[in-house]
């Protein structure tokens, strides 16, 4: 297992050359970061992390290359905007002809907590193998009425229910890495 | 039934009548022309400015420089105006034999007897053969050629024409409002139901001739229309090129479908714009399927404009060998409470792509907004591919938005559960790809999803893996 930090590193293209598993997390970073994919029994999870308030921008492009067969890769992004923030996503899944029997998958969640903020999310698929298995999904919106109202229910104020449940929005993906970060 | 072999198919409608056109302009495209055409078409004046200006916005505009590869498009080697006959005829037996036969081979008269409302058979650039059934008249419903339309109802077309899809909107909109010919005008009286489907055959039958069919359709308050539109054409060896514009008003309250069984032979371009502007209450739904051509790019859209309004695109595209589909759909949420929803299949085998292009917008106001968008895919060989392009610009926060994607092969495990049970292998990948776009199928009117499943096993019958 191997746990790679962008905002440490400070790269914007990643090499696979080796099967294992790998971690890539990243937190506001704008540009583009590439993950070329060129060999085999490659397990790769990408995490990144927005969240964007007053009139931040972020503009990211990912690129999941698959350049051989039989490797993994899953990508969650998730972001929660504030005041006039931007986001702008766009992923590239790019499964070459020699990639068969890959899988490659792609999320981006998005959660809008002001009328003035604006999310451009643009997830591409470019699939050249057939023997393969590729998702991607995107969702933008408010919080969850039902949760929010529940939580005020039990007499947290509307700012608290919220911090709560885009706390545990966020923590899906610090969950996931954190355990790793900290053996590091 | 005749047995096809399995291997080497012709294109079922391909065959071609020796051409016998009336009247024709020169090859290519200039200021003269334009004003020629619409000079033939005894046109009034606005329309001749309109296409002027339209051909002079086309001059100055580059080619799109995304989607499909259109380099191979040369609009100087392209006749921009035919008429077949010399004027729109009302019964099927004055037709011309030759064109009569040519119909009868793609089934018109068959489709006609069981339950068309009115057939308006585009043949060459001119609508040459129309019937309306009594009642439509009768309930006050319009339904003519575009060109008829303009002659009789210049106060509606005037209103409406190019307000919805701008000849400044795109090269192709400009193209084709600069030389537009045929094409249907519909109008729909407030609360007017029309309970039968209008159906237009479309058909390309000259070499190099491009054809420029340019559509309206006003369903005025409270109304219902179902238009069909259908395509079949010859097989040529020089490109041919199709450039349509399809606007429609769905005013308050009115719902419209339009169903397109788009099936051009393989040197078509089909470069279509289609738009609808869906007003308060009102709903709008495409069932767009992609069969034929070489090359499609087409994206209709709604511009839900009033509150509570509905867009809908159920699409489907088949790319087959040196076939692009690249389709989708536009979602423009410009009003609260606005829901839309895509839903789009896409297979592509023998080497053929297929892309799905979509943009969803919320802009800011649309509050309550709910998209659901879903895009599944399915690639046939190794030869083949797929790409998904959706866009979600996202301005409000009171929203929904869902979108999901996916991309797989046919399954493995059923197609030998099937073969299990003695049905062939390429049987059975008709009927998994059935089944996949069965979910499409069943919205579309059964003699075309007949159609449609007997052309998607005709084309799973040469996949042999």
């Amino acid at each position: 297992m191997k746990y790679i930090n962008l905002n440490l590193t400070k790269q914007s293209k990643l090499i696979f050359n080796s099967p294992g598993d790998y971690i890539v997390y990243f937190e506001n970073l704008s540009g583009d970061l590439v993950f070329d994919i060129k060999s085999s029994g490659v397990n790769l999870n990408i995490y990144g992390l927005y969240t964007g308030s007053k009139n931040s921008i972020y503009k990211v492009n990912t690129f999941q290359n698959h350049l051989e067969p039989s490797s993994t890769s899953d990508l969650l992004i998730k972001g929660v905007f504030y005041d006039a923030s931007k986001f702008y996503y766009r992923g590239l899944i790019r499964l070459e002809k020699n990639a068969q029997k890959s899988h490659a998958y792609q999320k981006n969640q998005n959660i809008l907590m002001s009328k003035n903020c604006y999310v451009d999310s643009k997830p591409y698929l470019e699939i050249l193998a057939n023997d393969v298995f590729c998702t991607h999904g995107s969702t933008t919106g408010k919080l969850n009425q039902d949760q929010l109202h529940y939580t005020m229910t039990r007499g947290l104020s509307r700012k608290a229910s919220e911090d709560l449940l885009i706390t545990g929005f966020i923590n899906e993906i610090k969950q996931k890495i954190l355990p790793k970060a900290q053996s590091i | 039934m005749v047995k096809q072999n399995d291997l080497n198919f012709d294109y079922k409608f391909g065959f071609s009548k020796p051409e016998k056109s009336v009247f024709r302009v020169k090859k290519g495209i200039n200021e003269e022309i334009v004003s020629q055409i619409s000079k033939i078409k005894k046109e009034p004046l606005w329309m001749k400015e309109f296409r002027l200006r339209s051909y002079r916005f086309f001059k100055k505009t580059k080619m799109p420089e995304w989607g499909a590869d259109l380099s191979k498009i040369d609009f100087e080697n392209i006749f921009y105006y035919i008429r077949a006959t010399d004027k729109a005829m009302n019964s099927w037996e004055d037709l011309p034999s030759e064109i009569k036969d040519t119909y009868d081979r793609i089934g018109v008269p068959e489709a006609e007897k069981n339950f068309l409302a009115g057939v308006s058979a585009q043949y060459e650039s001119e609508v040459v053969y129309e019937s309306i059934q009594k009642e439509l008249t009768k309930q006050g419903v319009i339904f003519c050629d575009m060109d008829t339309g303009l002659k009789k109802y210049p106060e509606i077309v005037k209103k409406y024409f190019g307000t919805i899809i701008s000849p400044y909107d795109n090269k192709f909109a400009a193209l084709n409002s600069s030389v537009w010919s045929g094409g249907s005008f519909v109008y729909v009286p407030r609360g007017v139901k029309v309970a039968l489907p209008l159906q237009a055959y479309f058909r390309i039958n000259a070499r190099n001739f491009g054809q420029f069919e340019r559509t309206l359709i006003i369903a005025e308050p409270e109304s219902f229309v179902h238009y069909i539109e259908g395509c079949t054409a010859p097989i040529y060896t020089t490109s041919s090129l199709h450039s349509a514009v399809v606007e429609i008003i769905v005013k308050p309250g009115a719902r419209v479908r339009y169903t397109t069984v788009q099936n051009w032979s393989k040197n078509v371009f089909n470069l279509v714009t289609k738009r609808a502007r869906v007003e308060k209450n009102a709903v709008m739904e495409w069932v767009d399927c992609n069969i034929g051509s070489g090359v499609t790019m087409k994206y209709p859209s709604c511009f839900l404009v009033g509150d509570g309004a509905k867009g809908e695109v159920l699409s489907i595209a088949y790319a087959g060998s040196a076939q692009h589909q690249d389709a989708g759909a536009k979602m423009i949420h410009m009003a609260p409470n606005t829901t839309s929803r895509i839903v789009s299949k896409s297979i592509s085998g023998h080497g053929g792509r297929t892309s799905y292009r979509g943009l969803v917008q919320v802009l800011p106001g649309a509050s309550n907004s709910k998209v659901y968008v879903s895009c599944d895919a399915l690639i046939l060989d190794e030869e083949s591919r797929s790409d998904t392009y959706p866009s979600m610009k996202i301005n409000e926060n009171e929203v929904d938005i869902q979108h999901e994607a996916t991309v797989e092969k046919l399954g493995e495990e059923k197609l030998f559960y099937l073969q299990s049970r003695g049905i062939s292998k390429s049987e059975a990948e008709g009927l998994l790809v059935n089944g996949f776009i069965e979910p499409v199928v069943k919205e579309i009117p059964l003699e075309y999803s007949i159609e449609l499943n007997r052309l998607i096993n005709l084309e799973m019958a040469g996949s042999v893996g």
